[in-house]
């Protein structure tokens, strides 16, 4: 059934292993004191063989524990962590939006906007036209120039999913973007995603809120430890998650 | 994802909106460092400015240094000098700095050096249109070799790409970089020919120029606009390939070391 050319990302057994030193080493003074006693590194598997794919138009939701590597898998989806083994192949543009989104908090919302737009493949005179509509959307009219230092965070949040979803990344990565808005905004955020659908965009969900979850996403993924433990239908994951997490809570 | 060589520099040009890009960065980038005060521009002016008065006084007047048109001829020197100062020393966090530009979007980091290169040489420019008015004042007459005037900029330019790729991809292992790296900066301001003719230093150190490349961007610089002769070619040649040495090194280590930025910083 499924074409190679319809998939948005691959996962092929995905490893990741985080190298961790108690005492960080970071400068060549420090190098130089302690290089015959270095101090022990300790390896910390954060992903363990990952492999499953998603396809273009998808939307997939990621659920587990704290430490379970949700973070994780979605970072090096994204590309930002490199994999220690396996690789992941995305098709298109992407954007990745988590709390710290991706921008710069010394430049405008007008800035912000067009370095954004322009870094997810649209020409100036193309943002030009999403301009009015990208703010309108984000109801930060009256804060075209103002710093996004000054801005709240659920303000910079707005404005980072408006430009993502004006601007049509191809996959867009939400890493527990539904935090900080409020109802109103979420509703509307929302609405956008389901529309992207149908513009065959692809869209990764990581969320606690599990009515989110159930709601959105085609299929959803189960993390713990490391380990992908499910993928696929949403209900069997949200109730392997919620039965673990009631195990846990109740000692024998 | 497997691009071959060729696609990829065609995406730079074609079918892409990184030129444009870039230069929009730049233009922020250029914005954000001169326009957050109310001097705007005015401070891009006045460090080349109060140098050359300092220089001035220290060897013109009481050293009593012989070179002729002195002060259009330590400014060119400072000017060269500071635009790779700057680049180098302000790059070398640039993947910590920057790191929103390429964490959330699939951005090219070499993108992100290119404008701020290119946003210093804004200044830059801004420097030489000093230059050059101010030469309408004295007897400097400018001819047809300031053709070659785009040859050494350029060269400056991927020497500066170079260092700067080379030393925040360091930065990511060893923060200290910024600290020797000033220190360093400062060695290589006195060997270089800023405030000396580059003939001072012939008979101390005969092969400085071919050592210290810069020191051949600037003697060069001078020589077509100063004295109105072609570049000395041997040197210009020199340079223009040790530059691109620098800059292959630079690129070689940000694509075996940056994938690693966002884990490090």
């Amino acid at each position: 059934m499924e074409h190679t050319h319809d998939i948005a990302i691959e996962v092929f057994r995905l490893h990741k292993t985080f190298n961790i030193r108690d005492d960080n080493y970071n400068t060549i003074k420090q190098r130089f004191f302690h290089i015959f006693n270095p101090t022990p590194i300790r390896h910390l598997q954060a992903l363990k063989d990952i492999h499953f794919s998603v396809r273009k138009g998808e939307c997939i939701g990621i659920i587990g524990g704290n430490g379970s590597g949700k973070s994780t898998l979605v970072k090096c989806m994204a590309n930002v962590y490199q994999p220690s083994q396996g690789y992941v192949k995305l098709t298109g543009t992407m954007m990745l939006m988590n709390l710290g989104v991706g921008m710069s908090h010394e430049l405008t919302a007008r800035e912000n906007t067009y370095v954004s737009g322009s870094a997810l493949g649209l020409k100036i005179a193309q943002i030009d036209k999403i301009f009015d509509e990208v703010i309108g959307f984000a109801e930060l009219e009256e804060f075209v120039n103002t710093k996004i230092k000054y801005f709240s965070t659920g303000m910079v949040q707005r404005l980072a999913f408006s430009i993502a979803a004006h601007a049509g990344a191809d996959i867009m990565f939400l890493d527990e973007v539904f935090a900080v808005g409020d109802q109103k905004f979420i509703e509307k955020a929302v609405r956008v995603i389901e529309r992207s659908w149908i513009d065959g965009r692809t869209t990764v969900i990581v969320s606690h809120s599990m009515a989110v979850i159930e709601k959105y996403c085609q299929k959803v993924a189960y993390m713990k430890k490391g380990n992908m433990l499910f993928y696929g239908d949403p209900r069997t994951a949200i109730d392997m998650y919620v039965n673990d997490a009631s195990s846990h809570a109740q000692p024998e | 994802m497997q691009l071959s060589l060729s696609d990829y520099v065609k995406g730079w040009f074609k079918h892409t909106n990184k030129s444009e890009r870039i230069w929009l960065m730049a233009k922020i980038e250029f914005k954000l460092r001169y326009y957050e005060n109310k001097m705007g521009l005015l401070w891009a002016l006045m460090k080349p400015i109060s140098d050359v008065a300092v220089y001035y006084v220290a060897f013109k007047i009481i050293m009593k240094i012989g070179t002729p048109n002195y002060v259009p001829f330590v400014f060119l020197g400072i000017i060269l000098f500071n635009y790779f100062a700057e680049c180098t020393v302000g790059t070398i966090p640039i993947l910590q700095t920057k790191r929103y530009l390429y964490e959330y979007t699939n951005m090219d980091k070499l993108e992100i050096y290119l404008s701020v290169i290119l946003s210093n040489f804004i200044g830059f420019i801004f420097n030489l249109v000093i230059f050059f008015v101010f030469c309408q004042f004295i007897p400097i007459r400018l001819n047809f070799h300031i053709v070659f005037l785009p040859v050494l900029l350029l060269t400056l330019m991927i020497l500066s790409l170079g260092f700067s790729l080379i030393l925040s991809n360091l930065y990511l292992f060893a923060k200290d970089i910024s600290q020797i790296w000033g220190i360093l900066c400062s060695v290589l301001f006195w060997l270089s020919p800023v405030i000396y003719p580059v003939e001072k230093f012939h008979t101390s150190f005969p092969s400085l120029e071919y050592i210290n490349p810069l020191s051949g961007i600037i003697a060069n610089t001078r020589t077509i606009l100063m004295e109105n002769k072609s570049p000395d070619w041997q040197l210009m040649g020199f340079d223009l390939v040790y530059a691109c040495f620098f800059l292959l090194v630079g690129i070689a280590l940000l694509k075996n070391l940056g994938p690693n930025a966002s884990e490090k910083l």
